[in-house]
């Protein structure tokens, strides 16, 4: 009756499937697993990594990053800077078509773009283009006039874009899902099922082929692709929710690539098909600042000072960092010096200064966290740790990801567990998150000082000053005021077949698939599959 | 024949017996009998295999599997009695009031006894658990709420069968009041094959308490049940099998040791209906 019994179920279906498409296989396909179905494929809609790992395969925007994250030319070819950083000129390509043959023009990004930032549209990433001017003002229904947000196609492959202040990283905003260009007369002919394989037009290297719901979807190499072909003919995307089940599939022949869960992790270091790399991805606590306890920054120090991170990134097994600042390792401004250490007695001093020595007298309060084998780990350790160096006890709450997301919005729990993975590698992207009122900062908390060295450093050009403000952000949000306790930084850890060549992993977790190739897929697939 | 099956069915019954036995007291002594706290996290002894120090080995967070056993014996069987018996107040009230007046009132006693019925357990159990919230006080009433029907028929359907026998027909024709009809005649003769349906019920309501924390609606951690360790186990047993066996295992041979019991029990108490469900 539970779902975990039609999970076995479904995985005997799927490796059935599986396993008679295997026999009949010629072309070089890529399988992976999805964790979930795509909740959406409309990218001005997407937030999550499924959706995401599609719709980077089948779109493109004005740019891409490289294997080191640095934005490089995609539909735009070039662009210029001018007006001291306040305006971005980007130049298309001629050459790049829709799945239908049209040209891909400055229009269709133009129409994108304030799509995602039409209320009516309700995109929770809106706020990505913020940096437009009048993009907020018309987000937010200030203004109702699209024409007064600062982008414009000047012609069909010239598009202006105007911003508030200097952003030198706008170029990686551009790489992001949300800023793909879109066809207004697909979107307004379809409605919402113009995300159907039908329906869909797109630019990518590959194309949307089937999408079985709840099964899989299979990407198609796209033979109107501007650029070089990509080897893979074939992406067969298989809807595995259970990562147990997906490490089988694996093992078993049947997937070219898998992401390891935390418990096999011990099992496969040393594993030739082994592949771990740090991840832009932070893991952190917050706190509702304005519940009591929470409300009082002497508990919320108490509860960061509390925490043993080494011993959790040690049962954890992934390769994760403890970190005491939110800016992760890897990013610019990254500062391993910023942060609250763990130190007991200091933690139980000050929760004796707010009115709960030992612990005494202390509420019963809930953490809250998404349903999620980590998570729960996570959050039991947490429970024993607050409990034995403060003398606090917690209750936990675990939550289906879509209500918990509503349930932050609506009425944040006094603790409660979210991550954050970079959209692009800048620290404007991890402390933008913090500032008064932003659409992901569910901890309530605000603080002008914090907001106007953010937007100082944002527009800041010389790299040196930009550190430093970012430093003293970053004093305030985890030294001074503690709205959140920053845990660990992610690691990816993956298997991968030997016979795969050119599959890049970035510390962003985004997945191009256009440059990966099967070396002699037959020899490595019998090696793998055994039963056959 | 059926002589030896009956021996055979009683001795089963004596081996349950003092196995359930043993397990309500090492559940009632966990905190003397479980050489760790269920708790007690123990950072250089994460995941051992079962062996000297740790009976059935540690968790992901080095607390020891053998202790949380024990502790969530004690959650598991609680939860198991207090369903049962909750569910045999209630039904018994139930049933015979329904059986007892009979006529119009039976029927539509009965009728919403099978609305109660037909309604999916698992369903009702976690949308009651929704409304209560989650932890043990929750689970015990809403597996009560769902688990007095099945009692409420069968003391019917006894009282009903006793109603038509003659020394009731003398009490009444003697005068006797209903209370004392009721109470006095016809309940004491329904205690054998209500306490045959208490030790049914009572897997039952432990099953249904480890689906329930199984699918993530149960005790909330750190408490430990044997549903939710067998939840943790699931997780990892591809590379650490000896998180899902015991807990697994436990489930098993008590679920199986109460309905052996409950078995020979129907054969002691309640020979008449012996073999009505097994056909």
């Amino acid at each position: 009756m539970s779902p975990k019994h039609f999970l076995i179920i479904a995985l005997a279906l799927l490796v059935g499937c599986a396993q008679a498409e295997g026999d009949r296989r010629e072309t070089a396909a890529f399988r992976m697993n999805l964790s979930s179905e795509p909740p959406t494929l409309d990218w001005s809609l997407a937030t999550d990594n499924v959706s995401f790992d599609v719709i980077t395969n089948i779109m493109e925007g004005l740019t891409q990053f490289d294997k080191d994250l640095h934005p490089r030319p995609a539909v735009a070819q070039r662009w210029e800077v001018l007006d001291g950083g306040r305006r971005l000129v980007f130049h298309l390509r001629k050459d790049v078509r829709w799945t239908d043959g049209k040209p891909v023009t400055a229009r269709d990004f133009e129409y994108s773009w304030k799509r995602l930032l039409n209320p009516a549209t309700a995109a929770e990433y809106s706020y990505f283009l913020y940096d437009l001017v009048n993009a907020k003002e018309y987000n937010e229904g200030k203004i109702t006039d699209p024409n007064l947000v600062g982008v414009k196609a000047l012609d069909d492959f010239t598009l202006e874009v105007r911003l508030i202040a200097p952003r030198a990283y706008f170029p990686s905003i551009t790489t992001f899902m949300v800023t793909f260009p879109m066809r207004r007369d697909i979107v307004e002919k379809f409605g919402e099922q113009w995300t159907e394989p039908r329906n869909m037009v797109t630019n990518g290297p590959f194309r949307l082929e089937r999408w079985q719901h709840d099964y899989k979807v299979i990407l198609a190499r796209n033979p109107s692709y501007y650029g070089p072909p990509p080897a893979l003919e074939r992406v067969e995307m298989y809807v595995v929710p259970e990562p147990n089940t997906a490490l089988t599939l694996y093992e078993t022949g049947f997937l070219e690539v898998v992401n390891l869960p935390p418990l096999a992790i011990p099992r496969y270091r040393g594993h030739p098909e082994y592949v771990t790399a740090p991840q832009l991805r932070g893991y952190y606590y917050g706190f509702n600042v304005e519940k009591k306890p929470f409300s009082d920054v002497r508990v919320r120090k108490a509860f960061a000072m509390a925490i043993d991170k080494t011993r959790l990134t040690r049962i954890l097994q992934g390769g994760e960092i403890p970190t005491n600042s939110w800016v992760p390792k890897g990013m610019l401004a990254y500062n391993p010096e910023i942060g609250l250490r763990f130190n007991p007695r200091e933690a139980r001093r000050l929760l004796a200064e707010a009115g709960y020595p030992g612990g005494k007298g202390f509420p019963r309060v809930k953490a809250v966290f998404n349903s999620d084998a980590v998570n729960s780990l996570v959050g039991e350790f947490l429970q024993a740790q607050w409990r034995e160096h403060l003398g606090v006890s917690i209750d936990l709450d675990n939550q289906e990801w879509k209500v918990y997301l509503k349930n932050l919005k609506a009425d944040p729990p006094p603790l409660f567990r979210l991550g954050w993975g970079a959209d692009y590698p800048d620290p404007d992207n991890f402390l933008n998150l913090f500032v008064t009122g932003g659409g992901n900062n569910n901890t309530k908390w605000g603080n002008l000082r914090y907001d106007e060295l953010i937007a100082r450093a944002a527009g800041e050009p010389d790299e040196r000053t930009r550190v430093d403000l970012y430093n003293r952000a970053q004093k305030i949000l985890s030294e001074e005021e503690v709205p959140i306790i920053p845990l660990f930084v992610a690691a990816q850890n993956m298997l991968l077949k030997p016979y795969v060549r050119g599959f890049e992993v970035n510390a962003m977790d985004i997945l191009y698939l256009k440059r990966v190739r099967l070396a002699d897929p037959k020899a490595g697939r019998n090696g793998g599959s055994g039963k056959g | 024949m059926g002589n030896a099956r009956l021996h055979t069915g009683h001795r089963r019954g004596w081996i349950s017996l003092i196995f359930l036995v043993a397990l309500g007291t090492a559940a009632l002594g966990a905190s003397w009998f479980a050489p760790y706290g269920y708790q007690q996290q123990d950072p250089r002894a994460m995941l051992l295999p079962p062996g000297w120090s740790h009976l059935m080995g540690t968790d992901l967070l080095g607390r020891d599997l053998f202790s949380r056993m024990l502790y969530g014996a004690r959650l598991s069987l609680s939860i198991g009695l207090s369903t049962a018996l909750i569910s045999v107040l209630i039904g018994t009230v139930y049933g015979a009031v329904s059986g007892y007046v009979g006529g119009r009132t039976d029927n539509v006693l009965m009728r919403w006894v099978e609305v109660v019925y037909s309604l999916p357990d698992l369903l009702l159990i976690i949308l009651i658990s929704v409304l209560i919230g989650r932890g043990a006080i929750g689970i015990l009433l809403a597996l009560s709420l769902v688990s007095w029907v099945t009692v409420a028929r069968v003391i019917r359907g006894e009282v009903l069968k006793i109603c038509t026998q003659e020394y009731i027909v003398a009490a009444r024709a003697a005068g006797a009041p209903h209370r004392v009809i009721l109470f006095r005649h016809i309940l004491p003769n329904t205690a054998g094959p209500l306490l045959v349906t208490v030790i049914y019920r009572i897997p039952a309501a432990i099953l249904a308490e480890s689906t329930l924390s199984f699918i993530g609606l149960g005790v909330p951690p750190p408490f430990s049940s044997w549903g939710t360790l067998a939840n943790d186990g699931w997780a990892a047993m591809k590379f650490y099998p000896h998180l899902i066996i015991f807990p697994a295992a436990m489930i098993f041979a008590t679920i199986l040791a109460f309905n052996s019991l409950g078995e020979s029990a129907r054969e002691r108490l309640d020979p008449g209906r012996t073999g009505t469900r097994r056909g």
